[in-house]
């Protein structure tokens, strides 16, 4: 007994003067410690802010800070805020270190690592540098990496919108898809913030786009900056729109013998005339371009299927894709609302100058030419080639 | 039993008893940090810190540590001396700290540490232990390095992180990998056996009686020796 006393009494007596020892050395080495973790940090920080005399990290809890924002820190004498973020392209990756001056200018941005293809567009950063938000947003993407470009000028825009909420300004920091939807449930909240994009077939002046609630309970009309709220069984501040939508939905189509006009390119699949007098035709478009005098599609073998309607006089009032099978991040971009509606509004010499979809040309040419043929076909329909 | 002189026991580690190319101990970092030769030297001169302290401070407590209880108390001090040598390669050497990352801690298992500790420092006075701490770090420093010396230089074509231009198109990719490692171990090990021909103690080194832990492996040491 004595014995196992006396052994657990060595190991405690050695463990007590160990950790003496430890204490002591601790003493002498942290702050040398701290001191270079600082430095390390601070190197990182100094290369996006040169600027820079020290950085403390900000506590993030504290704030509403756009979803890829990893980490913050505060340039101590007030000249702005390194922000960390990691952002997604073709998948979650690029980590980017993004300095933002106290005037709302980027100091330096970098990418620290990234999972993704990074070629030219590893210097992309420095193309940010000096600029404010109006400039980055003026930025372009560089094609062939517009996916990963577009997600790095993404994060840029989110590290000056976060200076901006960490300086204390009230920023929105939901993303602009997050805003149109809050947008679209406020003018009606009665739709329960579903709602679905309607194809206009008639010219609804003033209106750039219709949204009808999915559960039938009215209408959002697009009136430039203003989301007009139109409920489907109450008076309403639009009449005169409410009524456009109303006999738009209510007007039957009429079917267009194509087979009857000479001229018409076999892609354009179908004619429908409206009560207005306007057209809504189906077309298919091919991704891959022309070989040999006709179009295919070696990917996939489908077309990409996008339904147009146009006035009698050649104006096209709305776009839609209908269906594609474009190369997923690149070509599908078409696929997307926000490329579609460029076609909104515009005439056939309108049609070359609509901005392509970055990285895929192909793509971006076999819509353009299906649109082309829609012109075609309503000057053949409307010439009366019978 | 003839007793080393202290000259014997500084030198023996470097060749004669090298930890790493006669003992064949030590192997885990021996192939972890032989990649560069800044990491090898890093390693070596770290594990020789750690064995000088440790074979001071338990050949000054040898007779005071309890037989049962001999390990536990190697293993906190062993433990407690690489935490400190850790923590002064962290605050003085960061770079060196960041190329041997978990290694450094792992010295505390290293069974040269604990093997001269159970087989030297608790059975010798307190000079001797302590020239048997630096003889067996040199050893393996030098171990180290000239692995590493091996494998950077023809596989990586630079020496401590300077290119070697004349090299770098016949560098063999291979050996900057585990088996390459691996592949000039056994030919250093070749080498060294080639040299010590006659002399090492290879076969009391190869044999149960030569392991470390002989000592506190009284059964299985029995057994073996029987056999033999």
């Amino acid at each position: 007994m004595l014995k196992n006393i006396k052994s657990v009494g060595v190991l405690v007596a050695i463990c007590s003067v160990i950790a003496l020892l430890l204490a002591l050395t601790n003493q002498i080495t942290a702050p040398i410690i701290e001191k270079n973790s600082a430095a390390a940090a601070n190197k990182a920080l100094l290369e996006v802010m040169p600027e820079g005399k020290g950085f403390e990290q900000v506590d993030m809890s504290k704030y509403t800070l756009p979803a890829t924002v990893t980490e913050a820190y505060k340039e101590t004498s007030g000249k702005g805020y390194v922000i960390k973020l990691t952002t997604t392209g073709y998948g979650p990756g690029m980590v980017i270190m993004c300095g933002v001056s106290a005037d709302g200018k980027v100091t330096g941005a970098v990418c620290l690592s990234s999972n993704e293809t990074l070629s030219k567009e590893k210097e992309y950063g420095k193309v940010f540098a000096g600029k404010d938000a109006a400039a980055v947003e003026a930025t372009d993407t560089i094609g062939g990496a517009t996916m990963t470009t577009g997600a790095y000028k993404n994060a840029i825009k989110d590290a000056l919108t976060s200076a901006k909420v960490l300086g204390g300004e009230n920023v929105d920091v939901r993303t602009p898809e997050q805003i149109f939807q809050d947008n679209l449930a406020a003018a009606l909240p009665a739709g329960e913030g579903k709602f679905t994009k309607m194809f206009l077939t008639e010219v609804l002046e003033g209106v750039d786009a219709v949204y009808s609630a999915d559960n039938g309970a009215g209408y959002v009309a697009i009136v430039g900056e203003e989301f007009a709220g139109i409920e489907a069984e109450a008076p309403t501040a639009y009449p005169a729109i409410a009524d456009a939508i109303k006999a738009m939905t209510e007007s039957t189509l009429t079917d267009v013998d194509l087979t009857a006009y000479e001229g018409i390119h076999k892609n354009v699949t179908s004619a429908k005339k409206t009560a207005g007098g306007n057209y809504v035709l189906e077309v298919k478009g091919a991704g891959y371009g022309i070989v040999g005098g006709d179009e295919y599609h070696p990917a996939s073998g489908e077309y990409i299927v996008i339904r147009v309607s146009m006035t009698a006089d050649g104006k096209i009032i709305d776009c839609l894709t209908v269906s594609q099978a474009e190369t997923p991040n690149l070509g599908s971009v078409c696929g997307d609302e926000s490329f579609s509606s460029r076609f909104d509004g515009k005439t056939e010499a309108d049609i070359p100058a609509v901005e392509g979809i970055g990285g895929a040309t192909m793509t971006t040419d076999g819509y353009k030419t299906a649109i082309l043929r829609c012109f075609a076909a309503v000057q053949i329909l409307e010439g009366g080639a019978e | 039993m003839r007793k080393d002189s202290n000259l014997d026991v500084l030198t023996k580690g470097i060749l004669k008893e090298n930890p790493v190319l006669v003992l064949i101990l030590g192997t885990c970092p021996t192939l972890a940090t032989t990649g560069t030769v800044d990491g090898a030297v890093g390693m070596g001169l770290a594990a020789l810190a750690v064995l000088l302290c440790s074979n001071v401070f338990i050949s000054l407590l040898r007779n005071i540590i309890p037989e049962t209880m001999r390990i536990p108390c190697y293993i906190v001090i062993i433990a407690g001396f690489v935490t400190i040598v850790k923590l002064f390669v962290q605050a003085y050497l960061p770079d060196l700290y960041a190329t041997l990352g978990v290694y450094l801690d792992l010295i505390t298992v290293n069974c040269i540490i604990l093997g001269r500790a159970e087989m030297f420092a608790s059975k010798n006075p307190v000079v001797k232990s302590a020239l048997d701490g630096i003889g067996m770090g040199i050893g393996f420093t030098i171990a180290l390095t000239a692995m590493a010396i091996v494998r950077e230089v023809l596989g990586n074509a630079t020496f401590a992180g300077n290119s070697i231009a004349f090299l770098e198109p016949y560098k063999i990719s291979f050996l900057t990998k585990a088996p390459g490692g691996l592949l000039v171990y056994g030919l250093l090990i070749a080498l060294v056996y080639v040299i010590t021909k006659g002399k090492a103690p290879l076969k009391k080194s190869f044999s149960c009686a030569g392991c470390p832990n002989a000592a506190t492996c009284h059964t299985a040491c029995t057994e073996k020796g029987d056999e033999q």
